[in-house]
């Protein structure tokens, strides 16, 4: 029999007092690793990008397009080995509107060859590179909406209006987790043939594969120099950079997330701390038995922290335990193969597991803090007079 | 201390005033008290309510100080002893019996009995050894597993004398131990008591509203007013 073991018996006194603490401390601790999650696969996509790539898009925004002969120009370009243009489409599927998923416009040869991390079967691509109506599915969006090799589906296009129809000529899968698996590419000449004259020959990004991905920002450099004197300006980056500059217009949200982790780690706080005092309250003639027999103020304090840092513990256990596989084969396994580029690898890393079950500790004991000096200070006499 | 009939003095109070303050009203709950107590004996504390008799048992037992005079217990002058040293000596030399027992519910007898002895440096073993020793003296030693919920009200008093024992102290204070009791579980506390007095040595002094329970004692105390009542 220790003293900490009598803490933590002590809080079984109460049982479901307890387990709703343990359970909000259990959430919290959840959350908490969740919204890490988040930022943490959010900053860290750039990681995930292909070094050997590098993207150009106009100057001014991702909106604004760019001459298709940019692309046959910088083809031509030292250093850069293959390129793909691609036009983002904004389909989708009139079924479900709200269900969102990427439709772009691409030149199919040249899109696996820029992005040899795409795999589908030789049988397919030839189909697909045959067929100027054909598209080819992600592999998770294909299984979300039971879409198979040969199906007919029609999307509603948003930028470019009306229905649009297509034949699906494969389902790739890729090899890395920096693209993502629920895209539907079709032929930019299936769009291009469709549009008026003035917006013919357009694109929206131009992506390029060089071959040594040191000179990335010499080669870049040498795009934006290559088109500064003309109608219309470049920015080229690496891979990562754009995936930094995209991530850049969600700094608000990261900001609100950072806002959220602190508003409900303080409110943890404050739960835990409110049982914890009401204990010391219901406690304060058992408190005044022990100092009457001669234990110590600090004895108190350390059955009143050892209570907290029980919680702690058992709520940030069971906060890990519900996170990983809630993390890691829930909304994880979703978000990597739905939002493949913005989360290419949604996991729960260890350094997030242990500031969560530390966080759970610390705070725990923090919210003890002051429910532990009460009872440390309550005077003898008068805590024995409470007894009845 | 001093020497009487055989039994030195195990107590002594010279001039002892104990005073609270009610906002600005000044309450003086004991007035110069005199008066000692031998090693050995068993002494009861009688009078009404408000007659100060808790305070001075307080006192004796080390849970709070005097406003004034001098309080030796045990040899030792507690009167202007600090906080810490006097959880020190309480630890040493006080056993506590309370009227509502105080055993905490998540302990079983044995651990309960075993929980001054954290305060020592004994190995867990001498601990667990210790108390059973004392359950088996109050007559509990088929119970030791029991939790007080468990336990009649006779009973959990029993477990609260192994633990006022178990640290072997001089002198045991018990504040109305029958109180809460029936006739029949008062008298077998009361039996205990006298038994410890007599064959274990203890002094102990007992605050009771019982005449039956100050019956048992070797001398019995009266406070009026915060004085011995002649």
């Amino acid at each position: 029999m220790t003293l900490f073991g009598i803490a933590a018996r002590n809080i079984g006194r109460n049982k479901l007092r307890t387990s709703l603490t343990v359970a909000v401390v259990a959430i919290s601790t959840l959350f908490f690793i969740m919204l890490r999650t988040v930022v943490w696969s959010w900053t860290s996509a750039s990681e995930f990008a292909a070094k050997d790539r590098i993207a150009t898009r106009h100057k001014v925004s991702f909106v604004m397009q760019l001459p298709k002969r940019y692309a046959e120009e910088i083809a031509q370009m030292p250093g850069v080995t293959a390129v793909c243009y691609a036009n983002w489409f904004g389909g989708k599927d009139p079924k479900d509107e709200n269900d969102f998923f990427a439709t772009i416009a691409t030149d199919p040869a040249s899109l696996l060859k820029v992005y040899p991390e795409i795999k589908t079967s030789e049988a397919e691509k030839q189909a697909w590179i045959g067929d100027r109506r054909g598209a080819m599915i992600g592999d998770s969006l294909a299984k979300k909406k039971h879409w198979k090799v040969g199906d007919k589906i029609t999307l509603a296009g948003s930028i470019f209006p009306g229905n649009w129809d297509f034949n699906i000529s494969g389902i790739y899968t890729t090899t890395t987790t920096n693209v993502d698996r629920a895209t539907v590419w079709f032929h930019w000449d299936y769009l291009n043939e469709s549009l008026p004259e003035r917006s013919k020959d357009k694109v929206g990004w131009i992506v390029s594969n060089i071959s040594d991905p040191g000179a990335s920002g010499r080669i870049s450099k040498a795009v934006d120099a290559k088109f500064d004197e003309r109608d219309l300006q470049t920015i080229t980056m690496s891979e990562a950079a754009l995936n930094q500059s995209f991530l850049g217009m969600f700094s608000a949200i990261l900001k609100a997330i950072d806002l959220v982790s602190v508003v409900m780690i303080a409110i943890m706080g404050l739960i835990v701390g409110n049982t914890i005092a009401m204990g010391v309250r219901e406690r304060t003639n058992e408190y005044g038995v022990l100092r009457a027999i001669g234990f110590l103020p600090k004895h108190i304090a350390q059955f009143v922290l050892g209570e907290a840092l029980v919680i702690g513990i058992v709520g940030g256990v069971v906060g890990l335990g519900l996170g990983y596989p809630f993390v890691n084969l829930g909304v994880g396994r979703f978000l990597e193969e739905n939002m493949g580029q913005m989360f290419p690898q949604f996991r729960v890393q260890p350094q997030i597991a242990v500031m969560a079950f530390g966080l759970a500790l610390g705070l725990a004991i923090v919210s003890a803090i002051l429910p532990a000096r009460k009872a440390a200070s309550l005077q003898v006499v008068e805590s024995l007079r409470r007894v009845g | 201390m001093s020497e009487n009939n055989g039994k030195s003095d195990i107590i002594s109070l010279s001039k002892v005033g104990k005073s609270f303050w009610r906002g600005k009203e000044r309450l003086d709950v004991l007035k110069d008290l005199d008066l000692t107590m031998k090693e050995g004996s068993f002494e009861a504390l009688m009078g009404p309510s408000g007659s100060g008799k808790s305070t001075l048992l307080n006192l004796i037992a080390g849970l709070d100080v005097p406003t004034s005079g001098s309080l030796k217990v045990a040899g030792s002058e507690l009167s202007q002893m600090s906080e810490g040293d006097r959880a020190g000596f309480r630890a040493a030399n006080i056993g506590f019996v309370f009227q509502t027992y105080n055993l905490m519910p998540v302990l079983t007898a044995i651990e309960n009995v075993e929980l001054p002895l954290l305060l020592t440096s004994l190995p867990a073993a001498d601990r667990r050894k210790r108390a059973e020793t004392a359950l088996k003296l109050v007559g509990l030693g088929d119970r030791m597993g029991h939790y007080p919920r468990q336990l009649s009200g006779g009973q959990e008093q029993r477990v609260t004398i192994a633990r006022a024992i178990v640290t072997d102290p001089k002198i045991i204070v018990a504040d109305e131990p029958t109180g809460d009791l029936d006739r029949d579980s008062a008298n077998d506390i009361l039996n205990l008591l006298g038994r410890l007095n007599t064959e274990l040595g203890k002094t102990i002094v007992m605050v009771t509203h019982d005449p039956a329970a100050a019956e048992r004692a070797t001398v019995c105390h009266r406070l009026d007013k915060g004085a011995l009542a002649l």
